[in-house]
């Protein structure tokens, strides 16, 4: 490691824009988190852990634990459906389904190519009460009880919106997936079923193992991409019912578009400090299991 | 130290090089959207919020195009997110050339800080022909600062269209009091029709029920809009408001506004009513008028109107505030911008827009000629409008009408109480006034 085949400074211009564009920023973006930098005046005072204490004392109507309840409970749902779901269909697509298999896998893959506005939109109208092409199915065969006020039922809105999600990503999880399952020798599940292992046997003892270390990367990609959700909830929901949907991120829109910036900007450093611990957590603990 | 050399004149040189990519931007076309602007011929950017431009300003814009060869780009937002986009543009130093926004003293200073980002068109010709309600919500501190070219009785009165023929079928008679209304509401449950449209997903409209009734709380306590606006009083602590929002709670809690209000659309207000699916709309005066060019099998004279009957209101909402143009500050053509006000405000391009514009009935400029129908001048002579509606009496209400639709939402879905709702619009409206170092609000 000591000798190094070029000069440290070959480095330095790629440094600089970093520090100037990322490092830098994010500093500021620190600084300002512990500031009442605003739209309505140009001067920023410094006012200590006022911006925190709004954030963790709020009432009823911007209930920000709330927005981070949300956020956690649609990063675990997506994470959990998405893999489940995602890793059942690239077995099934890598050792269950051979006729076809490629075109299989693009069809999954479609929805994710499909920008999220796109998504949101057509949802949108699929999951209209009245008119919907979900309902108006549910009716069609008799399934009225099965009907629901999707995305504008406080109940439901939030298992809606995760529901969408799951169908828009999980063809993304499953392509990495498949590229992993790839990648285990054959000889392994060859000498598995000579030894008479059933197919749960070699699943559990040979594709799990040894497709952890692919799963901890989807799960990393899961749980960053879940925290920082935005643009799906914002389009099939703007937040409601009320405020029963809403996340950090539709809530630091809100707060940025209403022009408290400085609130804006200490939740958005609360998220990047979540974000940090829970990813280190997760790759030490799912590395350590490769360990073992 | 020749290390360190190296290193600070690559950082200054990486530095510059970003420097260099954002000096380049004066030799960029000056037309945007993809407007098909000639070379060299000037384009005005002019971004407004949808269903503020109507067809016959889409017209004008051409004929001012022929005349002076400018080109009007114009940016339209949907309504839900045009505030965020246009602060977003202001603050960044990015708005367009004219951009629109409602206006109202509030709205003026705290939203699009006027002052700073506005130009001052007092010494305009037109100015002395602006109806004086609507000029005084375009204006700050003694100045001028943006043209209201709207209907501020037709389009801005927001009461109950009701269906005469169902009324008249069911027995019915238009209500006085909100006993009467609710009635009617059940009635008409009872009888199969949905009682109201009321399009909760749009996020402004069902917000109309409470800020319009405005002059029923001012008629109940003669000064409140003043002494809301002086910090002595807070929404909260005013019974009728908390009677009004908690009605409001009722009439949802009892369907009248049918099953699927919350995924309703304002858009589909009119085909709602010209079908007879509901027997009632909160919408506007010239709403039938406007049926009746969409759906000739409807005409106009089925509709009559009454105002919103919270907590037993008989006024009409006098409403000037409306949707404003100005111009930005920052523009490189302010000349020309003027030049374009000018041209929309003058008498005869005033008439020929309340002409082709089905939702007006008249213009809040002197001497144009007016379209009111019998069914609209029954309303104007029945019900008095004696003063204005508090999203433009009362300070730091109307910027936050979309957040005030989400509470009354989670009010609607059992997560808030009316009195909740009410003590939310109370703290945006400390947070606000603290922001703009409000003296009332100063501790």
């Amino acid at each position: 490691m000591r000798s190094r085949a070029y000069p440290f400074y070959f480095a330095s211009g790629a440094l600089a824009l970093y520090l100037l564009f990322y490092v830098i920023p994010s500093i500021m973006g620190f600084y300002y988190a512990f500031t009442d930098w605003n739209s309505y005046t140009t001067e920023v005072n410094f006012i200590g852990l006022e911006n925190f204490r709004v954030i963790f004392t709020s009432g009823a109507s911007q209930n920000y634990m709330h927005f981070v309840r949300n956020t956690i409970v649609f990063t675990i749902a997506t994470i959990l459906l998405k893999t489940i779901i995602a890793l059942g269909l690239a077995v099934l697509l890598t050792h269950g389904i051979h006729r076809l298999a490629y075109f299989h896998r693009v069809v999954m893959y479609l929805p994710a190519v499909l920008p999220m506005l796109v998504v949101s939109l057509v949802f949108k109208s699929i999951l209209n009460p009245a008119t919907g092409l979900l309902n108006t199915t549910l009716r069609s065969v008799g399934l009225d009880f099965m009907a629901q006020r999707w995305l504008v039922d406080v109940a439901w809105a939030m298992p809606s919106v995760i529901g969408v999600d799951t169908w828009r990503g999980v063809g993304y999880i499953m392509v990495i997936l498949i590229a992993g399952l790839q990648a285990i020798p054959r000889e392994y599940y060859e000498a598995a079923a000579i030894d008479g292992a059933s197919g749960w046997a070699s699943f559990r003892r040979i594709t799990l193992p040894l497709l952890l270390p692919v799963l901890t990367v989807t799960t990393v990609l899961n749980l960053l991409y879940g925290l920082k959700v935005f643009d799906i909830v914002f389009v099939l929901t703007n937040g409601g019912p009320g405020r029963a949907t809403d996340t950090v991120y539709t809530a630091i829109f809100d707060e940025f578009s209403k022009g408290r910036y400085g609130v804006a900007t200490t939740l958005s450093t609360l998220l990047f400090l979540i974000m940090i611990v829970l990813g280190y957590f997760v790759i030490r603990l799912m590395h350590r299991d490769v360990e073992e | 130290m020749k290390q360190v050399a190296i290193l600070v004149s690559l950082f200054v040189l990486s530095v510059l090089l970003v420097a260099g990519c954002t000096a380049a931007q004066p030799g960029a076309p000056a037309a945007e959207g993809g407007a098909p602007a000639e070379e060299g011929q000037i384009t005005l950017t002019y971004m407004a919020s949808q269903g503020w431009i109507k067809d016959a300003e889409l017209e004008l814009a051409k004929k001012f195009e022929e005349e002076t060869g400018i080109h009007i780009d114009y940016q339209i937002i949907p309504a839900d997110q045009y505030f965020s986009v246009l602060k977003t543009k202001l603050n960044s130093g990015e708005a367009t050339d004219i951009f629109g926004g409602q206006s109202g003293k509030t709205d003026l200073q705290v939203q699009y800080d006027v002052e700073k980002n506005a130009v001052d068109l007092s010494d305009q010709e037109w100015v002395s022909r602006h109806d004086p309600l609507s000029l005084d919500m375009v204006s700050l501190n003694g100045k001028v600062y943006g043209i209201e070219i709207w209907d501020t009785i037709a389009s801005n009165y927001f009461i109950v269209v009701y269906n005469k023929n169902i009324f008249a079928q069911q027995g019915l008679t238009a209500p006085s009091t909100y006993a009467e209304f609710k009635d009617i509401c059940l009635a008409l449950k009872d009888a199969g029709i949905n009682p109201i449209y009321e399009p909760i997903s749009d996020g402004w409209h069902h917000v109309l029920w409470f800020p319009m009734v405005g002059p029923r709380f001012e008629e109940l306590n003669p000064g409140l809009a003043e002494r809301l606006n002086k910090n002595e009083v807070k929404f909260a602590e005013t019974p009728v408001m908390v009677e009004a929002m908690t009605q409001l709670k009722e009439l949802y809690d009892l369907g009248c506004f049918g099953d699927n209000a919350l995924s309703d659309a304002f858009a589909d207000a009119n085909a709602k009513l010209a079908s007879g699916e509901y027997a009632m709309a909160v919408t506007t005066l010239t709403a039938p008028v406007s049926i009746e060019a969409d759906y000739p099998d409807t005409p106009a004279q089925t509709f009559g109107f009454f105002p919103m009957p919270l907590v037993d209101n008989r006024l009409a909402p006098a409403h000037p505030a409306g949707p404003s143009k100005f111009i930005y500050s920052g523009s490189k053509h302010i000349e020309e911008a003027k030049q374009y006000l000018a041209f929309l405000a003058a008498p005869e391009n005033l008439q020929y827009l309340l002409d082709n514009t089905s939702e007006f009935a008249d213009l809040n400029f002197s001497g144009l000629t007016a379209k009111w129908t019998p069914e609209q001048q029954e309303f104007l002579d029945t019900y008095p409008a004696k003063s204005i509606v508090y999203q433009d009496a009362v300070n730091y209400l109307n910027p936050q009408w979309m957040d005030i639709g989400k509470d009354m939402v989670a009010m609607f879905t059992g997560a808030m109480t009316p009195e909740e709702v009410l003590v939310s619009i109370d703290q945006r409206r400390a947070d606000m006034a603290k922001t703009a170092n409000d003296p009332a609000w100063a501790q």
